[in-house]
């Protein structure tokens, strides 16, 4: 009797402890952390408190490559870089997890002096320890070996190829050619060059470029959203406010759900619609799971 | 030896104008409040010409009103107590070995000089800034040196990690320091470098000759000043060589030639007070009688009518001598924004290249002769080089005659430098039937004066595809060329700024 009380225990412990996961996993696709509120900070973390807390991500000792969209030279009302505030709580969480150093950059298409300090970003993080805030600097891009569909080689940031772990912050909008703009298309931002060049065949190159740098976690920053002439707007009347933070380890469900937010579909945009052929994340709403915190 | 109060004064401005030099740039503020252009402000050869040019006044020229009142009080003391160039010369013309004067420069060029640029500029054409003496040295600064420093310095940074790897660290912070507050932020090379750096040399060169060659008998600026200082109130004494010494021959760059001293020459530099043995010299209050020029017969010099005559017929002929445009140029000549009008920008401009020290993307290159050859070292956008950044309005603020308009951002914006044109020829979209349209994604106009229109089309290999071609609507279209700029076509860009008429 007792031997088999002890087996019963055990075995349905070890049920209990491990089947569940994998049904989980088998079952239920990724899942999207969102959060609605008007303390950016505080609906920011609460996304990263959905995804397990930044200690999943970052282990102490860690260099940590936050990425931002800082792209242009506008304010930060004006919806086309990443909110500051979204950033620096990032950057806190990163460092709270014991990184040894954070690098926030962007491979700028305005002039990079004026992005960095109108973005907002270069200032909120100003003094902060450990934390290397730098313009792009031409030696440190490197010839990469890419083997894509597209790309076969390309100069790649150092620092986002060094890093232990990359978070992609992008801020989602409008966009010309590919639709919108979200996670993969602010993987831009660390390829060198004449990088208008993939435009010709912008989803296999960014899916390249995403397969080659991989974003570990993605938090999408909908605090507000820019819903025409992306992708630096320039006119309030674009611009609108969600107050809205997503985070996904998904690079792809990130971008299908945030689609939604502008009232479209996930096959409305073909960086997206590219990138899930390619096996790279799930597009499929249905199979994606969205927590609301 | 004595150190006189003109030699400290000197080294100061000379420091002052390389700091404002450097600081002339976007250093993470909208504004600039200080820039080198201080000193074309105060400059009485800009004053005297943008008037003659402009027929008019602005009071950003009133520094140069006010060191105009001062040279008539005080005499050329600009030349021996401010002038970087000057300072420069006395820096090193010691090491220069003379040999003797050139004969043709001591007679009366120096004024043929002067008054036919000033006629010139009677005649619309201001080209006085190409033999400005500060411009010069800007210009050999901001075209060749400092691009120079800029490259070597960067060099010799990546070259000293092949040496010392990693052990570079160490000297870090040196790197550091002149990345962030001296070097330029951009690599950028000037065409007309090697000009500007000939005609800064030529002011040298013309050291093997004589002490301050340049200054007593060619540069504009300093005969313009010595003209006024014969007014001067003050007057050095004892007023001709003393027959039992001499020395001042010697100790004195510029106003003994002669037994007497020229007063158009002296830049009160001080000199012959502080080295004379016998304490002689003096520069005294001359009260009412100092407000009359100096006419005695033997004193020089030689405001005669022929060199006025001469000058009046030399700079009518000049000024139009020049004046041919080609055409096939004039579509090219983009000028900065807020420049209306071409014959307002050749009365004003100053030739100074502090608006191509300043650009922030590097955009604005001296040109040589799209405008006719008057146009020299006048700006013009290049945009494959560089484009005018939207919201920037640094050039503008430093141009010190306002021939480039300080205007408030949201005016500059709608400032038409040209407008935008793509030829279908090469643009890929329409010739290789491929996606791009990044133009359209650099347009930083908010409501986007580049759009497109989709279309299904069947590609070259029989493929069906969704084409967004561009277009432009000339209405929204500022020229500013950052689609030019961006354009991935190598080479030629698709996508070009043309100068259009500015109604």
């Amino acid at each position: 009797m007792r031997r088999r009380d002890f087996l019963k225990v055990t075995l349905s412990s070890l049920v209990a402890s491990q089947l569940p996961a994998r049904v989980f996993a088998q079952t239920q696709g990724p899942t999207v952390a969102v959060a609605e509120g008007i303390d950016y900070a505080a609906i920011t973390r609460k996304v990263i408190g959905a995804m397990g807390g930044m200690k999943i991500f970052v282990k102490p000792g860690n260099t940590v490559v936050v990425k931002p969209n800082m792209g242009w030279d506008r304010k930060p009302e004006y919806a086309a870089n990443t909110h500051p505030v979204v950033v620096k709580t990032i950057v806190e969480e990163v460092l709270a997890a014991g990184a040894r150093k954070v690098k926030v950059f962007d491979n700028t298409c305005n002039d990079p002096r004026r992005c960095y300090e109108n973005s907002g970003i270069q200032a909120i993080l100003k003094g902060m320890k450990n934390v290397d805030v730098r313009l792009v600097e031409n030696d440190r891009f490197k010839k990469t070996a890419i083997n894509g569909r597209f790309l076969k080689e390309w100069s790649l940031y150092n620092d986002a190829l060094a890093a232990d772990v990359f978070i992609n912050v992008p801020i989602a909008k409008h966009h010309g050619l590919t639709g919108l703009t979200m996670g993969l298309k602010n993987m831009m931002g660390i390829m060198g060059d004449n990088r208008g060049y993939i435009h010709r065949s912008i989803e296999d190159a960014l899916c390249d470029i995403s397969s080659v740098v991989k974003s570990h976690l993605v938090i999408v920053d909908a605090t507000r959203i820019l819903t025409a002439h992306g992708p630096q707007g320039g006119n309030l009347k674009d611009v609108k406010v969600l107050n809205t933070v997503i985070a996904s380890r998904d690079i792809v469900a990130i971008d299908a759900y945030t689609t939604t937010l502008f009232g479209m579909k996930p096959e409305d945009v073909s960086t997206t619609v590219t990138a899930y052929k390619r096996g790279m994340g799930e597009m499929n709403l249905n199979k994606i799971k969205v927590v609301k915190v | 030896m004595r150190i006189t109060s003109a030699r400290i004064s000197q080294l100061f401005f000379l420091a002052l104008f390389l700091f404002l030099f450097v600081i002339t740039d976007y250093r993470g503020k909208d504004e600039i409040t200080v820039a080198v252009n201080s000193f074309f402000r105060a400059n009485p050869l800009v004053l005297a010409s943008y008037v003659f040019a402009v027929k008019g006044f602005t009071l950003l020229l009133l520094p140069a009103l006010l060191m105009t009142v001062f040279t008539l009080v005080l005499g050329r003391f600009f030349c021996g107590w401010i002038c970087p160039l000057g300072t420069l010369i006395d820096l090193v013309t010691g090491w220069i070995p003379k040999t003797a004067p050139i004969r043709f420069l001591r007679g009366s060029f120096k004024y043929y000089l002067l008054f036919t640029l000033l006629v010139m500029a009677i005649f619309s054409v201001n080209v006085s800034g190409i033999f400005d003496p500060i411009a010069i040295l800007i210009r050999a600064l901001t075209f060749f040196f400092y691009p120079l420093l800029g490259h070597s310095t960067r060099a010799g940074w990546s070259g000293l990690y092949g040496l010392a790897g990693e052990g570079r660290d160490h000297v870090a912070f040196i790197y550091d320091f002149l990345r962030d507050y001296i070097l330029p932020f951009r690599e950028t090379f000037y065409p007309l470098a090697f000009l500007s750096l000939a005609i800064f040399l030529f002011v040298f060169v013309l050291e093997r000759f004589e002490k301050r060659n340049w200054c007593r008998n060619l540069c504009p600026l300093g005969t313009l000043l010595g003209l006024l200082g014969r007014f001067s109130l003050f007057r050095r004494v004892p007023g001709r060589i003393c027959k039992d010494c001499g020395e001042c021959r010697q100790h004195c760059a510029t106003a003994f030639d002669e037994e007497v001293l020229q007063t158009e020459g002296c830049i009160r530099c001080m000199q012959c007070r502080a080295k004379c043995r016998l304490e002689r010299v003096g520069f005294p209050f001359k009260g009412k009688k100092g407000l009359l020029p100096a006419t005695r017969p033997q004193e020089q010099p030689v405001m005669s009518k022929r060199i006025l005559l001469g000058s009046v017929v030399a700079g009518f002929f000049l000024s139009k001598t020049f004046a041919f445009r080609n055409p096939e140029r004039d579509h090219r000549l983009l000028r900065p924004p807020g420049v209306a009008n071409e014959g307002d920008f050749l009365k004003k401009c100053v030739r100074c290249g502090e608006c191509m020290k300043v650009c922030l993307r590097s955009a604005l290159y001296p040109d040589l002769a799209r405008a006719g050859i008057t146009g020299m070292f006048m700006p013009v956008v290049i945009p494959r080089l560089g484009y005018c950044e939207y919201n920037c309005t640094l050039c503008g603020q430093v141009c010190p005659t306002g021939a480039i308009p300080r205007l408030p951002v949201e005016e500059k914006k709608k400032q038409v430098i040209g407008t935008a044109a793509i030829d279908k020829n090469i643009c890929l979209p329409y010739a290789k039937k491929l996606n791009c349209i990044v133009c359209e994604e650099h347009c930083p106009i908010p409501d986007k004066a580049i759009r497109f229109e989709t279309v299904n089309d069947i590609d070259y290999q029989g493929k069906k595809v969704t084409l967004k071609r561009p277009y432009i609507v000339d209405d929204l279209c500022n020229g500013c060329g950052i689609c030019e700029n961006k354009c991935p076509l190598e080479g030629r860009s698709a996508v070009e700024v043309f100068a259009r008429k500015k109604t």
